[in-house]
């Protein structure tokens, strides 16, 4: 037990100035009470007012950082002088105290087992007053400013020094409310979140006020939580007003001229007047709309206001200067993560180098977004935000669904790691002892772990090096047989270049070929480790980079884009292939190998690269048609822009999204996207769900073909892997189940096919190979949706693979042909064959045929090869 | 002055792959040359606002890649260009005798109201490289620019940013000019309103 200090009453507020007392919510009585308190001797220690548990920083996303701890409210002895500062209606009693108050949060494993038994006491003494008995522990550290440190570490800050506090209750997209402290000089503390449900101060307190007043709210009329607790203890301190402007902004002690401006005193200032005109005021909120604004998540929805009120302002300026960017970044009225944002070097960057403010607010909204998404836990739910309830297309059905799923994956997203990859299969045969789907479900939900080595294995099976079903012998006996045929190739096109065989345009081609692939090689990742060296001598003395040298790693990647020139002569070389490469060889590092694994990815990735551009025209029509499916809101405002050629996608879908992730997420996505496991078209996926997480940009701010272009185009190096892959998922059920409602509405229009349909499943092998029966080339699966029942679409085939194996065959739907044929028409209306295509999971390969006709190369390969 | 439209001008920068084109865009806009630039996937562009004899206008520099079966898709930005950059490597034959076969390529995509009086200005680039590695001399580069419609000719290094802020003020000069001479064309009537006043003013000015 602490001992009971006795001491003179020396800093102990007088009674309760009568002028302000309409600023305090706390009774008289209870103030009195206070003032009765016998007080400690301030040099052993601080006086401990309040206390409460269980209040984290969360340092990182990730949960198992989050370092628990205490706040408090410490009194220590007034050393500073009166603060002269706040000519404010407070006291000076009161500024006093307030600069001898202290706001704190300190971390538990920080605290001593006897420090820790008086914050207990403290906060258990279950009332808003400080306990009347006096408690001292060891002063924590002073600060006004808080230092880089991730904020693990304790702080406090004296009352006198918080410009503001914004509180952000907790909410459905937030389990934990949380505090962030602003202070005078423009800092802003690590934001500490109320555990509310581990924390028993705050249990006990909404029992309390369940008992009392069969009602759990706290300050603003939503639930109670801890945050509301800290923010009465200041009350009875301090002046705390809510700002106007910032309903979740609670400015502390506010000087006559921040009342003015952010509070609710003073006079009307020209934004006031605006805002009334416009019937904006927020003042005057109805009853309903602060119960909906309670229900959003409140951080949005002061973003979402912040947002509008710059948008005013910017509004009358016609070019953005810096000066506005600083003084926005300098308004404290501003939420600290947009403040922290704006004075992000690259946001100031990227305000020079557009003069259109249009622009720059759309980035400068999302870069918000994407802010507070880094500053949540839970990935999860962030889309919710984005996808404004009213408005998005996608509906709170579409969200919840990704949620449960993002929950139920947790496991499943975790890499496959190479004990788990090898335990797949038998350990004397090396065969694969998982059904082939298990295996790519795995890959396609977790992706292969990055440090032990597994990638270089398992992507020889991803992209058809290896047969699944091959055993370790076979295995061996085809990389022998595929480096013989590598190093014959490569002789080819050596002899070639010595020799100048063939005719004039062949050779002309090789030369030019050889040229292209040389300038191209020389500027692909060359920030990679592997590839940025210059250590070796240019072998070729006339290239244009023979002064800069060159490594052998380059030189690896030449040759094998100038075999594959030899390898696909009817295609060649044509650029991206040495983006595609790339990340391959960085994987294999071994030239034979890394070439053969690169000619299975150009086996599908061939469309993108013909002359005619045919397969590039093919996907971004899909992705048209999906964007009509999924957001005809978005396709609407798209067409009005004149941008539905869907050409600002065209570099995401050539080369996979390499110029937009980093190096190490693009490995995790190609692996994704390889394992063919809900689409083989899953990329357009990937480019649906990077659209819709800024969609709202797009509707607000972006008016123009060239805007759209410049936006998506900025996106590179700012999307988030994780949370769109889930996003993509969520969007691919979407479509699934989109598709087959459609089905249903005309197998419910043509009801006997329904009924033929069920009753006689023959029996088909659908485990791996669901779709084997669809055609393999574009065209022959569009003639095939085209003409075929909705039995036979793979729609059809995706439906059979979710009902586990039971499955129909083509012969049944000649019969439902028959029957459906006559809204045939209508159908194909709603569901293009290019969407059905999207169902497939067969490789989209072009024939041989196809590749002579479109490929732009020098004609067929030499006889025998 | 302020109560003239803004204006855009809307430039178009052609040419074979690796001759610059992304550098001297850079160097122009940012005055920063890297050696390390990607080759450029689809088409992308810079803005910069500039002077021209007095007057504030915002130059769009579209960017686009300089393999010939990407511009397929070039219809897209091609539209409402008010001048086309042809780029050339001095060090590099192909790249300047593929220059004819870009105009015309452009001609056809913009299809510009009379493409006889377009404007296209000629950059030979890389112009730092040395003499030794030089295949297309000034001569030779300048008969070709005179013999097709005097194309206004300029050898630059986008690196060592040589002739490159001369040759983009010509660009706007003339970017300017067209984008002034649709104006009294019909098809266009959202750019008419013109202040005829501002303009004399600006002459005076010259």
């Amino acid at each position: 037990m602490p001992p009971k200090l006795k001491t003179s009453v020396d800093h102990a507020p007088d009674s309760p100035p009568s002028p302000t007392a309409s600023y305090y919510d706390m009774s008289d009585d209870s103030e009195s009470e206070y003032s009765t308190i016998k007080h400690a001797k301030v040099d052993s220690g601080v006086k401990l007012l309040h206390a409460k548990s269980k209040v984290y920083v969360h340092p990182s996303a990730s949960a198992k950082d989050n370092v628990a701890g205490h706040i408090a409210l410490i009194q220590q002895k007034a050393s500073s002088p009166r603060r002269e500062s706040i000519p404010s209606s407070s006291t000076a009693n009161r500024a006093t105290n307030s600069s001898n108050l202290l706001l704190a949060w300190s971390p538990e494993n920080g605290l001593s087992s006897e420090t820790k038994e008086k914050y207990s006491k403290v906060e258990g003494s279950a009332s808003d007053s400080p306990p009347k008995q006096t408690y001292l522990v060891p002063p924590p550290p002073v600060t006004t400013q808080h230092s880089a440190n991730l904020g693990s570490f304790a702080f406090a800050v004296p009352i006198s020094e918080i410009f503001s506090i914004l509180s952000r209750p907790p909410s459905s997209g937030w389990w934990h409310g949380s505090l962030v402290v602003n202070t005078r000089a423009g800092e802003s503390f690590p934001a500490l979140f109320f555990h509310d449900s581990e924390c028993e101060s705050t249990q006990q307190h909404r029992k309390r006020l369940q008992r009392e007043n069969f009602d759990i709210s706290g300050q603003g009329g939503g639930m109670f939580w801890g945050g509301d607790q800290i923010l009465t203890w200041l009350k009875q301190y301090v002046t705390v007003e809510r700002s106007t402007h910032e309903p979740n902004i609670y400015l502390i002690d506010p000087t006559d001229s921040d009342k003015l401006s952010f509070g609710s005193g003073g006079k009307p200032t020209q934004e006031n007047v605006r805002n009334v005109l416009e019937g904006k005021n927020k003042d005057e909120q109805t009853p309903q709309q602060k119960q909906r604004d309670q229900k959003e998540d409140p951080l949005g929805k002061a973003l979402t206001q912040a947002r509008w009120t710059l948008l005013e302002k910017f509004s009358q300026v016609t070019s953005f200067t810096r000066r506005t960017a600083e003084s926005v970044a300098n308004n404290k009225n501003i939420p600290p993560q947009v403040r922290r944002l704006m004075q992000n070097p690259q946001v100031q960057t990227v305000s020079d180098e557009f003069d259109s403010a249009r622009l720059y607010l759309a980035r400068w909204a999302m870069g918000i977004a994407e802010q507070s998404e880094r500053e949540r836990n839970r990935r999860i739910w962030t889309a919710k935000d984005m996808l404004k309830k009213e408005e998005g297309e996608l509906g709170d059905f579409e969200i919840l669904e990704m949620d449960a799923q993002g929950l139920s994956l947790a496991d499943k997203r975790k890499p496959v790691t190479l004990k788990e990859w090898d335990s797949w299969f038998n350990a004397r045969t090396g065969k694969l002892e998982r059904t082939i789907d298990e295996a790519k479900e795995r890959i396609f939900h977790g992706g292969l772990d990055g440090q032990d080595g597994v990638r270089k294995e398992a992507w020889l099976f991803l992209l058809g090096v290896y047969e699944w079903d091959s055993t370790k012998d076979e295995r061996r006996a085809k990389l022998n047989s595929l480096r013989d045929e590598y190093i014959r190739l490569k002789g080819a096109w050596w002899e070639r270049m010595v020799d100048e065989q063939g005719t004039l345009e062949e050779r002309e081609w090789w030369k030019e070929q050889k040229m292209r692939i040389e300038k191209d090689v020389h500027r692909t990742d060359r920030h990679i480790p592997i590839f940025a060296g210059e250590d070796i001598p240019h072998p070729d003395p006339d290239s244009p980079f023979a002064e800069a040298g060159t490594n052998v790693h380059l030189e690896q990647m030449k040759d094998m884009l100038l075999t594959y020139n030899e390898h696909n002569r009817d295609l060649g070389y044509v650029q991206g292939m040495s983006d595609l490469l790339a990340p391959i060889y960085a994987i294999q590092q071994d030239d034979a190998v890394a070439f053969w694994a690169f000619a299975g990815f150009m086996e599908r990735m061939e469309r993108n690269f013909l002359r005619d551009q045919s397969g590039m025209r093919l996907q971004l029509l899909t992705l048209d048609h999906l964007v009509q499916l999924l957001d005809p809101r978005l396709y609407e405002h798209l067409e009005k822009l004149d941008s539905t050629n869907f050409f600002f996608f065209f570099r995401m879908l050539l080369v996979w999204f390499k110029r937009e992730f980093e190096f190490s997420d693009i490995l995790r996505l190609w692996e994704g996207l390889w394992s063919d496991y809900l689409s083989a078209n899953f990329h357009l996926f990937i480019a649906m769900a990077i659209l819709e997480k800024h969609r709202e940009v797009i509707l607000e701010h972006l008016k123009g073909f060239d805007e759209v272009l410049k936006y998506v185009n900025e996106l590179s190096g700012t999307i988030d892997l994780p949370s769109t892959l889930i996003r993509a998922e969520g969007l691919f059920r979407k479509f699934q189940k989109t598709v087959e409602a459609v089905d249903k509405r005309n197998n419910f229009m043509a009801a006997p096919s329904v009924r033929q349909r069920n009753t006689s499943a023959p029996q088909e092998n659908a485990g791996t190979s669901p779709d084997a029966s669809v055609p393999s080339s574009p065209q022959a699966q569009i003639r095939a949706a085209v003409i075929g029942g909705p039995g036979k679409s793979p729609a059809a085939a995706a439906a059979r693979r979710q009902d586990g194996g039971a499955s129909t065959s083509g012969r049944e739907q000649t019969v439902s042909d028959q029957l459906a044929a006559g809204m045939e028409q209508e159908k194909d209306k709603v569901v293009s064959s290019e969407l059905r295509d999207l169902l497939s999971r067969e490789i989209p390969k072009l024939h041989k045929s196809d590749v002579q006709a479109h490929g732009g190369g020098v004609g067929p390969s030499q006889p025998g090869s | 002055m302020s109560s003239r439209k803004k204006i855009l001008l809307k430039v178009i920068i052609l040419g074979d792959s690796g001759v610059g084109k992304t550098s001297l865009m850079n160097q122009y806009v940012n005055k920063k040359f890297s050696a390390s630039y990607k080759a450029t996937i689809g088409a992308d562009f810079l803005t910069k606002e500039v002077l021209v004899d007095d007057r504030l206008v915002t130059m769009q520099l579209w960017d686009t890649a300089g393999q010939e079966r990407f511009q397929s898709l070039g219809v897209a930005f091609y539209r409402g260009a008010d001048c086309c950059v042809l780029v050339y490597d001095v060090n590099n034959a192909k790249s300047f005798d593929t220059l004819d076969s870009w105009r015309d390529e452009f001609l056809i995509q913009a299809s510009p109201m009379d493409p006889e009086s377009f404007p296209f200005v000629v950059l030979g680039n890389k112009v730092d490289v040395g003499e030794e590695r030089r295949v297309i001399s000034s001569n030779r580069a300048q008969a070709f620019c005179h013999a097709k419609d005097d194309m206004p000719y300029f050898e630059t290094s986008a690196k060592e940013a040589v002739n490159v802020e001369e040759a983009f003020q010509v660009i706007a000069r003339n970017a300017l000019a067209q984008e002034e001479s649709k104006d009294f064309n019909p098809d266009f009537p959202e750019t008419i309103p013109i202040n005829v006043s501002g303009n004399e003013s600006n002459g005076c000015s010259c």
